[in-house]
């Protein structure tokens, strides 16, 4: 049987309640310490090139390497085990690699430093700037990283960090449409920006995907609709990308997902929206005895295309192990090896899509899906958005995958 | 002295309840970081912020969230039906059996648990694709489906799959303890075996299908990776997404918090509706 509280009780009771959940409130406040920003953003255009702010000093010349174990922060299958397995063997040190979903996350992570990395492999400029302004990265030493030579020229003085102070190029990549080439999918639009109308088709319901990622999607949706800033604030241009978007949604049921160098290559989607270097990773997943002539990609004229870097973290307990890591996947032929596993293209100048062919990298049914100079040159780059605008992008987002 | 051994179980709430429960609070009423986009939490309740609160909810009543809200509803209701036509029958047959094979059977629902819930989905993703099981045999028999084309059906089978054991244990406990001499004695009265079930079995069984019910809806109404895996596609997509998308994708962490206290309150609603129930029950016998 239960008694019922007085009046007194219910009262003193309430003040040892309030009481406590204030005190919770200030040692909760006092764990959280202050992560208030007070920065601005330093974000680089093609248009209007940056030079970021320095934030310390670059290690030494001359260090010797240290020992032990260099922790890699990346995301999944973006690094070929043997690769690591090579650096290892060559250097006598351990390497272990922690893995992030989303760029955000892995902000998010070392801002709070739940996680400290030597070295970070896949961010994009469209976070750099939040990285630098949060200081959590250090610059480079260029000295310890004699291979730097080996990057494509045009990269070598990137808009979004001028004199790679930062960051070294990885991998280059640019947006379309991968598909089955032993399917019934109807390559001739695949011509100028109505070529993504394909992905309205509903001849190809339950068997195509978009990517998980708004920046993206939404951009081919503006893309389409001939509107080829992939930055865009323009609340009109957003809302109708994204009725169109709603449109697909209702046409074709689109999966979303990253997952379309698996499931393009085991037969499991004929067609979607991807990354270039899905496709040419999409070769190592192919089933035993299958021709790689079964994996095509469309390459719009105008597209996103990026590169992602390696940054070496502020914290980094081993800087100089960490250039070296750099310098070594810099080398052409250990990228060569390195780019069998992870598919993507390495940002280097000596192989290109003749290079990568000869060398049995790339299959010539792919070599529509390399980035050529030219390609890289005419592509839009999605770069960090003001958070207003940003939250034009989510909302938009939130409706198409809502349904 | 007797409250005192309630101290370790008070202590354990408190700091595995009640804390996170109030970190998710303060991200839900405090702000967004203007340049690095993550939760400010406002850890004094009086500096709370509801303006985002009021639009998320805004959203949930009468905007584009309405519809996820209504859909994972929806799943989850045909979910629970599906489970109880599933769950009872074995429950049943379950608590009228003896000797080995009823250790045998509880082996074999418990068995499904010894591999994570991860695993055992994307195992079905093996079996549902093109080249997979279950399409060759479908296509033996001459009916074609694709499985992975994002509908509806395959995400509710989904969750059937994955809870059905969670309902089939607390209602079995209770059918196992249920006085049969009760059924006996309605048969002996002149009740068929369906006037008995319906009329003295089932409604003794009643606090059984409330808790399994419970425990299958709870996680159902925050599961994310049944639908992530089997089909994310627009049509079939679920609150719990939408908290994922928001707190680890996205860069409005906030609307996560909001959706996860919004949720909180649906289930909190469950619950409860299952105490009262209960106690409704126990005052009755």
């Amino acid at each position: 049987m239960t008694r019922r509280l007085s009046r007194r009780e219910f009262v003193s009771r309430s003040l040892v309640v309030g009481g406590g959940s204030i005190a919770l409130a200030h040692l909760l406040s006092a764990c959280g310490g202050g992560n208030e920003s007070t920065t601005q953003l330093v974000i680089g255009t093609p248009d209007a090139p940056v030079t970021l702010p320095t934030v310390g000093e670059p290690i030494a010349d001359g260090l010797p390497l240290e020992s032990g174990t260099l922790q890699i922060y990346n995301y999944a299958d973006y690094l070929n085990p043997e690769t690591i397995a090579a650096f290892e063997a060559a250097f006598g040190v351990k390497v272990t690699v922690s893995i992030y979903d989303t760029e955000e996350v892995a902000l998010s992570k070392m801002r709070s430093g739940s996680i400290k990395p030597d070295l970070v492999l896949g961010l994009t400029d469209s976070v750099l700037a939040r990285f630098v302004a949060a200081e959590l990265l250090q610059p480079l030493n260029r000295g310890y990283i004699g291979n730097f030579e080996n990057v494509i020229a045009g990269l070598r003085d990137p808009y979004y960090d001028l004199g790679a102070q930062y960051t070294i190029p990885y991998v280059i990549y640019g947006n379309g449409i991968g598909y089955r080439t032993d399917r019934d999918i109807d390559t001739s639009v695949f011509v100028g920006n109505e070529g993504w109308s394909a992905l309205w088709n509903p001849a190809y319901a339950g068997r195509l995907a978009v990517l998980d990622s708004y920046r993206d999607t939404i951009s081919m949706a503006l893309f389409r609709a001939g509107v080829f800033d992939p930055n865009t604030s323009d609340a009109s241009a957003l809302s109708t990308a994204v009725d169109d978007l709603v449109e697909l949604a209702t046409l074709t049921n689109p999966k979303i997902d990253i997952l379309s160098y698996q499931e393009i290559a085991g037969g499991g989607r004929d067609i979607a929206l991807c990354w270039s270097g899905d496709m040419l990773a999409g070769v190592g997943y192919l089933p035993e005895g299958e021709s790689p002539d079964v994996l095509g990609f469309w390459y719009p004229e105008v597209t996103p295309t990026a590169n992602d870097f390696f940054s070496i973290p502020r914290a980094s307990t081993k800087p100089v192990l960490a250039h070296a890591f750099i310098n070594y996947l810099l080398d052409t032929e250990v990228a060569l090896g390195n780019q069998a596993y992870v598919g993507y293209q390495p940002a280097l100048e000596a192989l290109t899509a003749e290079a990568l062919v000869n060398a049995g990298a790339i299959p010539e049914s792919l070599v529509g899906a390399l980035v050529t100079p030219e390609r890289y040159s005419a592509g839009k780059r999605l770069v960090s958005l003001a958070p207003d605008v940003d939250a034009l992008w989510l909302d938009g987002w939130t409706r198409f995958t809502t349904g | 002295m007797w409250r005192g051994y309630a101290l370790p179980g008070t202590v354990w709430l408190a700091a595995f309840f009640a804390v996170p429960f109030y970190a998710v609070a303060a991200i839900a009423f405090g702000s967004i970081d203007p340049i690095f986009r993550n939760a400010r939490p406002a850890w004094n309740p009086l500096s709370w912020s509801f303006g985002t609160f009021a639009d998320v909810l805004g959203e949930v009543v009468n905007g584009q969230l309405r519809d996820v809200f209504v859909r994972t509803i929806v799943f989850v209701l045909i979910a629970l039906v599906l489970c109880l036509m599933i769950g009872y029958p074995i429950a049943y047959h379950l608590a009228r059996l003896h000797g080995r094979m009823k250790s045998l059977i509880l082996l074999l629902i418990v068995l499904p648990f010894w591999v994570s819930y991860l695993m055992r989905m994307l195992a079905w993703v093996n079996l549902l694709q093109r080249d997979g099981l279950v399409m060759r045999i479908t296509a033996w028999f001459g009916a074609e489906h694709n499985w992975l084309d994002g509908s509806p059906t395959t995400v509710i089978l989904g969750l059937v799959y994955g809870y059905v054991p969670f309902l089939i244990l607390p209602l079995y406990a209770t059918l196992e303890r249920l006085d049969w001499r009760l059924v006996d004695a309605a048969r002996d009265l002149g009740a068929s075996p369906r006037q008995a079930f319906w009329r003295v079995t089932l409604p003794m069984s009643r606090t059984g299908m409330a808790a399994g019910l419970m425990l299958v809806a709870l996680p159902m109404l925050g599961d994310y990776y049944t639908n992530d895996i089997l089909s994310r596609s627009p049509r079939t997509e679920m609150i719990g997404n939408q908290i994922d998308f928001f707190l680890n994708a996205g860069t409005q962490p906030q609307r996560g918090a909001v959706l996860v206290l919004v949720l909180s309150f649906v289930l909190a609603c469950l619950a409860w509706w299952y105490v009262r129930d209960n106690a409704r029950q126990q005052v009755a016998r």
